[in-house]
C-alpha cells in the first residue's frame, strides 16, 4: 500500500448503532452500520473491520482514525475523539457545502446545528436527556402500533386527519396513543400525530437558534419521510436528506481525520 | 495514635498537632456524618483527582471548609447559639451577628455541606435523598440546595438552629424551604422581605422605596436576631463584621485581578471557587480571620506559577466565563478545563468583586443600595447586563450560561441571556442546563459533548480571527 494514499477512517458510536466510514482523499471507499450492542469497544472494532472488509483493506492501511458519538472515548484505536456535533457538521458540509442548518435525530438524542458560510459550527442545541424527539420515541410507538419502523413514514402520509398528541413525554404519549387507539382512530392518523408531535419537539428546540436554509436532516430518523414532511410544514423550509443520512457523523469524523493527517504531514 | 482519617486530613492541610488535639471532635462529627474508614479511599482519590494539592493554600482551603463542617455538626453540643442564613444572601447582617458574640455561630449549612460532603467526600447523594424524602420530593422542580439543607436536618447531621435568617429577595425557594423546616422543627425564623421585580431595562436605576424598604427589612432582621438570641448587636459589632468581610473580599479581589491579568490560567476554577465561596458558606472568625491569609498565600503561590509560565490548561486555550462553578462536584469544572477551555473566573465572582470595592454592611439602606447596584439582586436585566459587562472586562472568547432548571431566577434567563450577551458583545454563549448542587442527573459525562463542542467552536473562531 502506498504510504501517500491518505486512507483515514471515522467511527461513530451512537446509542443505538455504530457506524464507520473509510475515506481516501474525500472519496468514500466503504461504510458499515451495526447495532452498538452492550460493548462500545467491541462495537467500534466490529464496525471498522466490516467497513475495511468491504473496501478490501486491512486495519494497517488506515493512517488516522477519529472516533465520535457518545461512545467516542471508548474507541481505544482512534487517534482522537471529536464530538458528534462537530462531526455531523463536517460530514454534511463535505457533501452539501450549502448546508447552513443540520438537524440530526439519532437513537437517543436530537440536535440542531447552525453553520456559517464557511461551514463552521456557530451554534447548536441538543436534547439527550429525554426520549421525546429521538429515535427511541419512534421505536416505542412502532411497538404500540405493531408497525415496522421503516413503514411508519409512508403509512403516516396517507393520513388526512392526524391525531393531536399533546404530551411531550414518551411514556405519557404512549398512554395517549393507546387511548386514541381504543377510540378507534386509524393507524395512519395515529402515526401522523406521532410524527407531528415528535417534529414539534425538535423544531421548538431548534427555534432557539433559528433555522436557515439549506436545512439538512441526518441520523437514522431522517429515513422517515413522515417526520421530514412534518418538520418541513412547521419550519416552512425544504429539508434535504443525504443519500446515507445515518453515516454523516462517521463521514464527518473521517473528514476531520483527513484534515488532521494533512496538518501532520505538512508539519513533517 | 494514628487513625483512619489522618491522611485525608493531612491532604486537607491539617497539621499533625491539630489532628491530635481535635481527635475527639473529629471522630464525633464524622460519626454523625456517617463517615467511616470505608469512605477514606474514595475521598482521598476524589480530592487527589480533582484538587490541586500541590498548592499549600488549596490544602488549607479544603481544611478550612472541613473545620467549618465539624463546627457546624457540633455547634449545639458545644453550647453555641446556631444561626443559619441562606444562599444567595445579602452579605452583612450575619457577619454583624457573628461579631456581636463569640457564643454565636453563623453559617449557611447547605453550602458547607456542598463544599465538604461533595467536594471532599463525594458523598452528598444520601443527604439529597433525605431531602427528597422529607418534604422536597424529586420531579417537582425543587431546588437541590434546599434539599441538602432539609436532608441534612432530617438525617440529624446538622443541628436544628436557634434562628434562621431567610428571605426571598433573590429566590423564594429558600424562604419556602425554611418555612417547611420551621413547621417541622419549630425553630424561629426571621424573614427579610424583598422583591427583585424590576422592569426590563430599568437597571441600574431603581425606585428609592425599594432600597428604603429592603434597608428597613435588613435592620429589622438584626433587631429580631438580637431579641431572639439575647445578644446586643452594637455599632462596633457591625463595624467589626464589616471590616472582616472587607478583608476577605479584598484578598479575593486580588486573586481575581491576578486571574484577569494573565493569559496562562495558573489556577483551576475549582480552586478559585473554593476560596470565593468562603464568602457564602460561613462568617465565622476562622473564615473571616484565616480565610484572607490563606487566599493571600494562594496569591503568592499563583504569582510563582505565573513567573514560571505554569498553567493548568493548554496554552492558547479559548477563554470562557461561566455563570457559577459547581458547588459540590469538582469533576464537572475539571471536565470543562480538560475539554480545552480556560475558565479564569465565574460571572458571579466578578460581580462579587463590585461589593469588594465598597464598605460592606453598616446600615441597612446603604447595603440595600449596594446590592441593587450589583445587578443580580436588582432583576433579570441587571443580572444579564452585568454578565455582559463581566465578559467584556475579562475579554473572554465565550460565556457558558449554566442554568438550573429548578432555579426560577436563573432558569428564566436561559434564552434571554444568550440573546442579549451575543447581541451586545458578539461573544458566543452556550446555554447549558445543569445543576450546580446536585450532579446526579448532570454528571461530567452527560455534559461533556456540549462543552467539548463549544470549546471546538471557540477554537475555530479564534483561529479564523487570527487570534
Amino acid at each position: 500500500m502506498d504510504q501517500k494514499s491518505l486512507i483515514v477512517a471515522g467511527v461513530d458510536i451512537g446509542a443505538a448503532t455504530a457506524k464507520a466510514v473509510i475515506l481516501e482523499r474525500n472519496n468514500i471507499l466503504s461504510f458499515s452500520v451495526l447495532p452498538t450492542g452492550y460493548s462500545v469497544s467491541q462495537a467500534g472494532e466490529s464496525v471498522i473491520r466490516k467497513a475495511l472488509e468491504k473496501a478490501t483493506l486491512s486495519f494497517d492501511d488506515v493512517q488516522y482514525i477519529i472516533s465520535t458519538g457518545y461512545g467516542r472515548r471508548g474507541v481505544s484505536f482512534s487517534n482522537r475523539a471529536v464530538t458528534e456535533i462537530i462531526c455531523h457538521a463536517a460530514g454534511v458540509s463535505s457533501i452539501m457545502p450549502q448546508a447552513r442548518t443540520v438537524i440530526d435525530i439519532g437513537g437517543q438524542d436530537s440536535k440542531v446545528i447552525r453553520l456559517d458560510d464557511s461551514s463552521n459550527v456557530i451554534n447548536f442545541v441538543m436534547n439527550d436527556k429525554c426520549a421525546a424527539g429521538t429515535g427511541r420515541f419512534l421505536e416505542v410507538m412502532a411497538g404500540v402500533l405493531d408497525v415496522k419502523i421503516n413503514d411508519m413514514g409512508p403509512i403516516s402520509l396517507i393520513s388526512k386527519d392526524p391525531c393531536e398528541i399533546s404530551s411531550t413525554c414518551t411514556i405519557f404519549a404512549e398512554s395517549e396513543v393507546v387511548s386514541l387507539r381504543a377510540e378507534g382512530r386509524g393507524r395512519e392518523d395515529l402515526l401522523g400525530g406521532i410524527h407531528k408531535a415528535m417534529s414539534h419537539r425538535v423544531v421548538i428546540m431548534g427555534k432557539s437558534i433559528g433555522f436557515r436554509k439549506d436545512v439538512v436532516f441526518t441520523g437514522g430518523v431522517a429515513k422517515n419521510v413522515g417526520i421530514k414532511e412534518a418538520m418541513e410544514d412547521e419550519i416552512g423550509l425544504q429539508i434535504l436528506i443525504p443519500e446515507e443520512p445515518q453515516i454523516m457523523g462517521a463521514l464527518g469524523a473521517a473528514m476531520v481525520a483527513q484534515a488532521d493527517l494533512e496538518k501532520l504531514e505538512k508539519r513533517s | 495514635m494514628a487513625n483512619y482519617y489522618d491522611e485525608l486530613l493531612r491532604l486537607c492541610g491539617f497539621e499533625d498537632e491539630e489532628i491530635n488535639k481535635e481527635r475527639f471532635r473529629i471522630e464525633k462529627a464524622f460519626q454523625r456524618l456517617e463517615i467511616g474508614s470505608q469512605d477514606m479511599n474514595l475521598a482521598e482519590s476524589w480530592i487527589r483527582q480533582n484538587h490541586d494539592l500541590e498548592l499549600r493554600a488549596v490544602r488549607k482551603l479544603l481544611g478550612i471548609w472541613l473545620k467549618e463542617l465539624i463546627d457546624l455538626v457540633l455547634a449545639k453540643d458545644e453550647g453555641k447559639k446556631l444561626v443559619y442564613y441562606g444562599f444567595p444572601t445579602i452579605a452583612g447582617p450575619a457577619a454583624a451577628i457573628a461579631s456581636a458574640s463569640k457564643d454565636v455561630y453563623c453559617v449557611c449549612p447547605d453550602v458547607v455541606l456542598c463544599y465538604t460532603m461533595g467536594q471532599i467526600f463525594n458523598k452528598l447523594t444520601p443527604i439529597l435523598e433525605a431531602g427528597e424524602e422529607n418534604g422536597l420530593p424529586p420531579g417537582h422542580g425543587l431546588c437541590s440546595l434546599q434539599q441538602i439543607r432539609v436532608g441534612g436536618m432530617a438525617k440529624g447531621i446538622i443541628p436544628v438552629p436557634d434562628l434562621v435568617l431567610t428571605s426571598s429577595y433573590y429566590c423564594d425557594m429558600g424562604s419556602k424551604a425554611d418555612e417547611l423546616l420551621h413547621q417541622k422543627y419549630g425553630h424561629p425564623a426571621v424573614y427579610a422581605d424583598g422583591s427583585m421585580d424590576s422592569k426590563w431595562g430599568e437597571f441600574p436605576n431603581y425606585l428609592l422605596q425599594r432600597a428604603n424598604f429592603l434597608g428597613e427589612e435588613l435592620e429589622k432582621t438584626l433587631s429580631k436576631a438580637s431579641e431572639i438570641l439575647g445578644i446586643e448587636i452594637t455599632t462596633e459589632a457591625r463595624h467589626e463584621g464589616a471590616s472582616r468581610s472587607k478583608k476577605l473580599f479584598g484578598a479575593l479581589r486580588d486573586l481575581v485581578e491576578l486571574m484577569k491579568g494573565t493569559d496562562t490560567q495558573p489556577l483551576s476554577i475549582v480552586e478559585l471557587e473554593i476560596a470565593r465561596r468562603l464568602t457564602s458558606g460561613s462568617v465565622s472568625k476562622r473564615v473571616m480571620g484565616d480565610g484572607p491569609n490563606i487566599i493571600a498565600l494562594l496569591n503568592r503561590e499563583i504569582k510563582e506559577r505565573i513567573k514560571k509560565g505554569v498553567g493548568v490548561v493548554e496554552n492558547g486555550a479559548p477563554k470562557a466565563m461561566i455563570l457559577m462553578a459547581h458547588f459540590s462536584d469538582p469533576s464537572i469544572m475539571r471536565m470543562m478545563e480538560n475539554s480545552g477551555l480556560s475558565i479564569p473566573v465565574t460571572v458571579h465572582t466578578t460581580l462579587a468583586s463590585r461589593i469588594m470595592k465598597t464598605t460592606p454592611f453598616i446600615a441597612g439602606e446603604k447595603l440595600a443600595e449596594e446590592q441593587l447596584e450589583r445587578g443580580p439582586f436588582h432583576g433579570s436585566y441587571g443580572e444579564i447586563k452585568r454578565a455582559a459587562e463581566a465578559a467584556q472586562e475579562f475579554n473572554v472568547d465565550g460565556v457558558i450560561f449554566n442554568y438550573l432548571f429548578n432555579c426560577r431566577p436563573i432558569a428564566m434567563l436561559s434564552h434571554l441571556l444568550k440573546q442579549f450577551v451575543e447581541k451586545q458583545t458578539g461573544i458566543p454563549v452556550l446555554s447549558l442546563e445543569m445543576d450546580v448542587y446536585d450532579s446526579r442527573a448532570y454528571s461530567a459525562a452527560a455534559l461533556r459533548t456540549r462543552v467539548e463542542t463549544f470549546a471546538d467552536m471557540l477554537r475555530a473562531r479564534k483561529a479564523s480571527s487570527g487570534a
